[in-house]
């Protein structure tokens, strides 16, 4: 088991440092992207600030704690640059040319090489900032950080973030079926947004769904909550469940879709 | 003992089909009407190591299905298949460790790289070591006869100094059974030689089982001895190519120079004599006595010139199938 | 004088049926993809859920006039962004690594028109699911149906029509940065910051602050979706003025982008792809 977990660090060690070397084709990118980071957190501070004028607020939020949702979305946003974007975005692709038959002839698993095989560095930026931002919130609403919440924390934006991953996996399968099908990316994007703000910002229909069917409280409110120490037991279990059962769900339904694989052209 | 083993393999697909028009297409959605379509039917073979095979037909005869079952990509219908000793369809790391597919119209090369970027992760994905993938590479290499283009973005090769690079990177784990879906496509014929006198070393050095699709006739009857040829999904030869050869075109072309106009009536028994024009003459012999006349010839009359014209194999091919079909 | 207006006529009867043409092929295309064009009506959602978050948030129930005000502008934000959505730079950029601009070039119209008659025929397919998904918002969320005033149904359509154009315009412009650097997609990203800020997408202008929303109005982004909604709505008297803003980006945009084109394409001819 160890060795096979060290096998595939390696892999990914190897694979970030060829991918690094196609980035790094296009120097452009990184002026590009440091824009658009640097627009996007304006842009939604200034949104975010609308809320609060006079003395509004937002879900029963403060100020503050609404930044620490904020600043989590902003590390979810370059989690999915770096990552899910460059992979799961290619799964159409491999099936449309033809070239998934390559991956899958290589003895390794194929969901972890279609979903780690490439990395981009120019969401790097938004992972930091982002968790400055949450950093500054918990800490201006004078919450004391203890060893018991960072733990809590961490393991809950852990959670979400494979809660995160197994959707979009889940979702990129389909392709499977439907070779055209990246518009689905573009679904779930403009979906995601929604975790920008607090989940109890949103009308309870809405908030139903964003948490039992599109599981968008976990991604940001959830970790946002432990983060400023005051998640519930129950909540943090719930979380733990999701995540888990999603993962299962992307692994089970990846190998399902195999099943049907049967390449684009003869 | 035989390494591949195919019997009764069959593959039907599923394809869902409709009629045009909105109405139909909500029809369709819930009530789904399907066609099966019989890609391989029935199909056994057996292939032994290091053996050569040639797998010939038109488009959509079967050919690229029955290779992907072979290797695990597509699962059969019906049969069994054994790939040295393994189970194909469960994918199992040993096996794909040793078995590789090379396909002329798909490529695995990362575009903006160089394809040495692509060997090492491919190595490292089998398990090879560096110190061993560099070995390996330059061996490869060396046979293929490619130095700096492992260096330069596969963007910036010609077609040919991909293919090159495409088989270096399928071959870096050293597999025994390789299975080659037109690996010269496109390649012009220099090209497609290199291509050809590297798999026949390939084979001869690492004892290798070869199975090869091909349109180009070339490839088949320069690299294999046996060929299985399939149509509609159904074997319809399986043999020796010499034979295939013999089988269908029982006569041969004789095309003769003298050195002065000949009436040669003496040979009217044992062939027939299709044209004399001045000093050359053309007749057709039965392939049994070719040799025979031909000696005859050579002792009794004085030839500038002799041509024995073989018949095309697509000639050959197309016959066969025609034959078949009726 | 009288020669050259007949030319120009038989230019301009060539043109338009070269573009009908056009136009009724990609809307058979655009048929065979409807499943992707309903997703992607999905994945016009966003002022929906802005929709939720503002009329829930305490500012909009300050008090009780605002409350409509938001429904029936995030409604109508939700509409135009449906006919006003742009993907050039996506098609470009993928026309151009694959290879397939260069027959593009050998035909006797421009590119442009073929991407833009592509647009209006995905918009056209799209017309059902836009109302399908207009009558689950209509019974789903309390007084949120309403009529507008007559000129308003004759004018928002042209309002729409034209901030399709400008933002396709502006898309193009950018599109044209694929003949120097492979990858412009990014340049879709950095694009869409300042549409989702400065259009009243995800916000109206109106809650803006006032140096902001002033100084909004002096860039393209709020004829995008601002205008057109507020007009949808019903919260602007005399759009006289507005539309002469579109029109003016639309001639100031046209002018850059036959010179990004025409920069490009000598750039491509010089680079002998």
């Amino acid at each position: 088991m160890i060795k096979l977990i060290k096998k595939y660090t390696n892999f990914l060690v190897l694979f970030w440092s060829t991918s690094l070397s196609i980035e790094l084709e296009y120097r452009l990118n990184l002026i590009v992207d440091i824009f658009t980071l640097v627009g996007n957190l304006f842009g939604s501070l200034l949104v975010l600030s609308l809320f609060y004028t006079n003395h509004h607020t937002l879900g029963g939020w403060s100020w503050s704690a609404a930044l620490v949702v904020l600043g989590l979305f902003t590390t979810l946003e370059g989690f999915t640059s770096s990552i899910l974007q460059p992979n799961l975005s290619k799964i159409v692709r491999y099936v449309q040319l033809g070239t998934l038959d390559y991956v899958l002839l290589k003895p390794i698993s194929s969901q972890y090489w279609l979903s780690f095989r490439y990395f981009s560095p120019w969401g790097i930026p938004s992972i930091i900032v982002g968790f400055l931002i949450s950093i500054y919130g918990v800490i201006s609403t004078s919450n004391q950080f203890n060893t018991i919440s960072i733990i809590c924390s961490i393991i809950m934006i852990i959670s979400s973030l494979i809660t995160l991953y197994s959707i979009w996996f889940i979702l990129a399968t389909t392709s499977i079926w439907f070779v055209k099908v990246w518009n689905v990316n573009e679904v779930l994007k403009s979906i995601l947004i929604a975790g920008r703000f607090p989940i109890s910002s949103y009308p309870n229909i809405v908030r139903t769904i964003f948490t039992f069917i599109i599981p968008i409280a976990f991604l940001t409110t959830i970790p946002a909550e432990a983060l400023l120490g005051r998640l519930d037991v129950y909540w943090f279990l719930f979380s733990l469940i999701i995540s888990a059962t999603l993962l299962f769900t992307s692994i089970r339904f990846w190998l399902y879709a195999l099943n049907f694989y049967t390449s684009a052209s003869s | 003992m035989s390494n591949i083993t195919v019997s009764s393999l069959s593959k039907i697909y599923k394809v869902p089909y409709r009629k045009p028009g909105i109405s139909a297409s909500i029809k369709h959605f819930f009530d789904r009407k399907y066609k099966l379509i019989t890609a391989v039917d029935d199909i056994s073979f057996k292939i032994d190591e290091g053996e050569i095979v040639g797998f010939i037909g038109a488009n959509g005869a079967g050919k690229t299905t029955t290779l992907k079952m072979l290797c695990g990509l597509v699962y059969p219908t019906k049969g069994i298949v054994s790939v040295s000793g393994f189970i194909p369809k469960e994918r199992n790391a040993a096996f794909l460790s040793q078995i590789t597919l090379v396909m002329g119209q798909k490529q695995q090369l990362i575009w903006d790289l160089p394809p040495i970027e692509t060997l090492k992760v491919n190595a490292a994905v089998y398990g090879i070591s560096e110190k061993e993938a560099k070995k390996r590479i330059d061996e490869l290499a060396s046979m293929l006869e490619l130095n700096d283009e492992l260096f330069q973005p596969v963007r910036k090769l010609s077609l040919g100094q991909r293919m090159k690079s495409e088989l270096l990177a399928s071959l870096i784990h050293r597999p025994s059974v390789l299975f080659l879906d037109e690996p010269t496509l496109g390649l012009d014929v220099n090209a497609q030689l290199r291509v050809r006198e590297f798999l026949s070393m390939y084979n001869k050095r690492f004892n290798a089982t070869i199975l090869l699709t091909s349109h180009y006739m070339q490839d088949i009857s320069s690299l294999c001895k046996r060929v299985v040829v399939i149509h509609k999904g159904r074997i319809f030869y399986d043999g020796a190519l010499t034979k295939l050869t013999n089988k269908l075109s029982p006569y041969r072309n004789v095309r003769i120079e003298f050195d002065k106009p000949q009436t040669l009536d003496d040979l009217k028994e044992y062939c027939e004599i299709t044209q004399i024009d001045y000093a050359i003459a053309t007749i057709v012999v039965p392939s049994s006595k070719l040799s025979f006349v031909v000696s005859y010839l050579l002792n009794n009359y004085t030839i500038k010139d002799l041509q024995v014209i073989e018949t095309p194999l697509e000639n050959i091919i197309s016959e066969l199938i025609r034959n078949g079909t009726n | 004088m009288y020669i050259s207006l007949v030319k120009l006529k038989r230019k301009l009867v060539k043109f338009t049926n070269i573009f009908r043409a056009l136009l009724t092929s990609q809307y058979s295309l655009m048929h065979e993809y409807r499943a992707e064009i309903a997703l992607w009506a999905i994945s016009g959602l966003l002022p929906l859920i802005m929709l939720g978050i503002w009329t829930q948030s305490s500012f909009a129930n300050f008090n009780g006039s605002n409350y409509n005000f938001f429904v029936k502008y995030f409604i109508s934000a939700f509409i135009v962004r449906q006919f006003t959505a742009v993907w050039v730079i996506i098609s470009f950029e993928e026309d151009n690594l694959e290879g397939r601009l260069s027959p593009f070039l050998l035909q006797p119209i421009s590119p442009f028109w073929r991407y833009f008659s592509s647009h209006i025929a995905e918009q056209l397919t799209r017309i059902p699911f836009v109302f399908f998904i207009l009558i689950i918002i209509f019974l789903g969320i309390q007084d949120s149906f309403w009529i507008p005033p007559f000129h308003t149904i004759l004018l928002s359509p042209i309002a729409i029509f034209l901030a399709f154009v400008i933002r396709f315009l502006l898309h193009w412009i950018f599109a044209m940065c694929c003949f120097f650097n492979d990858k412009a997609s990014s340049l879709e990203r950095l694009l869409l910051i300042p549409y989702l800020f400065l259009s009243g997408l995800v916000a109206p202008l109106e809650t803006y602050p006032e140096i902001l929303r002033t100084a909004a109005y002096f860039t393209p982004f709020p004829y995008l979706i601002s205008f057109p909604s507020l007009l949808l709505s019903g919260s602007i008297v005399n759009p006289l003025n507005y539309f002469m803003h579109q029109l003016i980006w639309i001639f100031i945009l046209s002018i850059f982008s036959f010179c990004a084109w025409r920069l490009g394409v000598r750039h491509y001819s010089a680079m002998g792809a």
